[in-house]
């Protein structure tokens, strides 16, 4: 349901959510950016809450570093004050720190929920008619958005490669070195992968300024507007409803 | 069998004019200097051996050397009567369609659909006609309709390459230049897809680099052949070409068809056929057993038998009973992070043996390879017995290396003695051709170089009691297959199993004394080689080919009924 979509409703929708959780700085708004988008995945797109989870640990990781460095390093905290006064989890800092932490979970669900619900292809087909996107950086775009799945594919090639130089069977899931010794193979791959792309591209006739069809662009119906306007009154609900709490 | 001479007015289709091409920090030329040119409505085959500069002299013709790929160029090229290098190598799309030697060359990544429409996009043709013609082109090349959706970089190797085929042939463009484009095709869809690219149109010339003659051979007007300083050798008649420098050919490691040694063994004979054959049936026309006198074909009979013995596998003289050396039981078989695609296969291969997987584009061979050899984990069912080494299909991603050398070297045991290593890859440079590119970066190698590379590399050690060899013959010369075949024939003389995915139903016969086919999500079959590549109902539901020598087989049989 959420796929039918045009890629330029949800961006559009992402963006002014995005914005929100930016601006608005109330944990409660945060969490409800996390539970809205993650909820509308799982019932609307049947995206396992699994896989949300494991999504998410990035931006968690990310969000920890902002938790942490507000407790720590806060100019009017005093650290050992505090830990000794045992009520580090009421003060401002914490206050702030967990918002921030909420606050990049929150901006992680809502890039996922779109990421997950948008066919880059089409993405980059909606961008090209609507937006006037020029064709050379759309489907440079689109190489780089397909070239991410096919990275996890190379990685295993390569993995298989060195297991078999060294005469012993492949671990079934690589450490935290031999995934640091991947980076250099990978990013040669993805430098090699877009110059053929790219040669596979002007073979084709793709030109710089020529005009040109594009099959298959999304198109914008009743949905999209239901959408957004849904996703607008939410999201200015979800706003309201913070402010009156904290009042 | 030539194309009706060309109008004198009407230019030359493609013309290269004295082209030499050096790529930077390179010591020679690639290719060149060349001179040749492609008349209209002409259907011309280059041949040469591994690196003699083939693709490169192609990645000429609409600018892509030195527009895109830098590189010196020295000489002229037209197209059409028009300097090509006046136009953008894009500007030249809707003139000349060009399929890669690598299918990822020629494709983007896109959906099968998308992909093909492309080129059409760029034109700025109308929707609705787009529409059609991606439907014809699926059609025509034998794309089923559920790929279209599907994303072309999941699809399998020859899968891939027949996207890649509907992709340029869309094109519709009056120069088509294939590199290569039946590498990895079973035999039904290579020789479906022959048919296509040399079906004669007065306005469409066709320039076709293919080491998979036999099926091509009798559509082609005229072929050229590059030496290995990439310079021209010879020019002309296909028939005239195979029966007169057939010497020179075989020395330079160029392909002929199975034909060519055939008709050199019977012109041994004193019966050669009166027109040089391009076909195994051709050099027998003229020796029907039921026409033709018994004398004849008693002269011809040695010949023949000896062709046929050459090219099946000969008996092995095996222990009564050969160690296992691995085993899948009820195994269900899956590519990485992708859905199950053969279920419940129970196969064995034993200590010495050569085993043959064969099957259509897609069928799974390549997976069940990969599990077959332990590298791939089964998504249910067991696998026993040792680990196996496995040559992918695509070379470069074997390489781990950043010099050919320190390819070789990395492949051998690290407590071996210095010198030891040493000899043993000088040894394998020089048995595989590779002296010259020590100091090269792997990726800088021809692909026939890289496929000698990846195999010498694997093979050069001692890890793997049993190999797996992923289409190692494509991209291959004739030295290079020949330096293979000895090379697998050794392995097995020491006790290691083989297993070889092949689309060439010649290899498998000459190598592989018992193969499994493979199609509709299971084993269909598992026999010895022989008896399932003469059984015609079987190689038809697999999308198989019989082997060219069968005629030949059949003649015998005939001569023996008499």
């Amino acid at each position: 349901m959420l796929k039918a979509l045009n890629p330029i409703t949800k961006l559009f929708v992402c963006i002014i959510w995005l914005t929100a959780a930016v601006l608005v700085f109330d944990a409660r708004f945060q969490v409800a950016c996390i539970v809205i988008p993650a909820l509308a995945l799982i019932v609307f797109n049947r995206t396992s809450p699994l896989l949300l989870l494991a999504l998410m640990v990035p931006f968690a990781l990310f969000g920890l570093g902002f938790l942490t460095t507000s407790l720590l390093f806060r100019q009017e905290s005093d650290f050992a004050l505090r830990m000794a006064g045992e009520s580090l989890f009421a003060t401002p800092a914490f206050s702030a720190g967990i918002t921030l932490f909420l606050r990049a979970i929150a901006c992680g669900t809502i890039s996922v929920f779109f990421a997950l619900t948008t066919d880059p292809g089409a993405a980059v087909r909606a961008f090209m008619v609507y937006c006037r996107l020029p064709a050379r950086i759309g489907y440079s775009l689109f190489a780089a958005m397909q070239l991410v799945p096919d990275l996890a594919s190379e990685a295993q090639q390569m993995r298989l490669a060195r297991a078999m130089k060294s005469g012993r069977p492949p671990r079934r899931f690589p450490g935290p070195v031999e995934l640091f010794s991947l980076v250099i193979p990978l990013l040669a791959f993805a430098i090699r992968r877009a110059g053929r792309t790219a040669i596979a591209m002007e073979a084709r006739g793709l030109s710089p300024d020529a005009p040109r069809t594009v099959l298959n662009a999304p198109r914008f119906g009743r949905g999209d507007l239901i959408f957004a306007l849904v996703a607008i009154v939410v999201c200015g609900l979800s706003i309201g409803a913070g402010s009156s709490i904290l009042r | 069998m030539t194309s009706e001479p060309r109008l004198p007015e009407n230019p030359p289709a493609a013309e290269w004019r004295g082209v030499r091409v050096r790529y930077p920090f390179a010591k020679r030329d690639a290719v060149g200097p060349v001179a040749l040119e492609i008349r209209r409505g002409e259907r011309v085959l280059l041949l040469g051996p591994s690196g003699s500069g083939k693709s490169t002299l192609l990645l000429t013709l609409t600018g892509l050397i030195p527009q895109s790929i830098p590189a010196e160029v020295d000489g002229s090229v037209r197209l059409f009567g028009s300097d090509a290098h006046a136009r953008k190598p894009w500007a030249w799309a809707a003139d000349v369609a060009q399929y890669f030697q690598d299918a990822d060359q020629t494709l983007c990544g896109m959906r099968v659909e998308d992909e093909i429409a492309f080129a059409l996009e760029n034109r700025a043709m109308q929707p609705a006609l787009i529409e059609e013609a991606v439907a014809s082109a699926m059609e025509r090349v034998g794309l089923p309709e559920d790929w279209r959706k599907r994303r072309s970089s999941t699809l399998s190797g020859g899968e891939r390459q027949l996207a890649a085929l509907a992709a340029t042939l869309v094109q519709n463009a009056p120069l088509f230049v294939a590199d290569e484009p039946t590498a990895h095709l079973a035999p039904e869809a290579a020789g479906r897809l022959h048919a296509l690219l040399t079906k004669a149109e007065p306005d469409h010339s066709i320039l076709i680099v293919d080491h998979r003659l036999d099926g091509l051979i009798q559509a082609i007007d005229r072929m050229v052949v590059l030496g290995k300083d990439g310079t021209l050798i010879a020019e002309g008649y296909p028939r005239a070409i195979f029966r007169e420098k057939r010497e020179l050919l075989m020395s330079l490691g160029i392909w002929c068809p199975a034909s060519t040694a055939l008709d050199a063994a019977l012109a041994q004979a004193g019966i050669a056929p009166p027109i040089a054959p391009l076909s195994v049936e051709e050099a027998l026309a003229h020796l029907d057993p039921a026409s033709t006198s018994l004398d004849r074909i008693e002269r011809a009979r040695p010949a023949v038998e000896t062709f046929v013995a050459e090219r099946s596998a000969r008996p092995v003289v095996t222990t009564t009973n050969p160690s296992l050396m691995a085993r899948l039981t009820g195994a269900d078989c899956a590519p990485f992070l992708g859905p199950t695609i053969l279920r419940n296969i129970n196969l064995a291969i034993h200590e010495g043996e050569i085993l043959g997987i064969l099957g259509a584009n897609g069928a799974g061979k390549s997976t069940l390879g990969a599990c077959l050899s332990g590298v791939l984990a089964l998504k249910g069912g067991t696998r026993s017995g040792a680990p196996g080494g496995l040559a992918f299909q695509r070379s470069e991603n074997q390489f781990v290396a950043d010099t050919v050398r320190e390819e070789m070297l990395t492949a051998l045991p690290k407590r071996m003695a210095e010198d030891e290593k040493r000899r043993r890859v000088a040894d394998a440079f020089a048995r595989w051709g590779l002296t010259d590119f020590e100091g090269h970066h792997p990726f800088e190698l021809s692909q026939g170089q890289k496929r000698r590379l990846a195999l010498a590399a694997l093979t050069i050690g001692e890890n793997w009691p049993l190999l797996v060899l992923d289409e190692p013959m494509a991209g291959l010369d004739a030295h290079g297959a020949s330096t293979l075949t000895a090379e697998i024939l050794a392995l097995r003389e020491k006790g290691r199993a083989i297993a070889i995915i092949s689309h060439d139903m010649d290899l498998a016969l000459k190598l592989c004394t018992r193969c499994i086919i493979v199609g509709e999500g299971r084993l269909l079959a598992d026999g010895p080689t022989e008896t399932l590549l003469s059984d015609p109902q079987l190689l038809k539901r697999a999308g198989l080919a019989e082997p060219s020598c069968a005629p030949a087989r059949r003649w015998l049989q005939q001569v023996a009924a008499c």
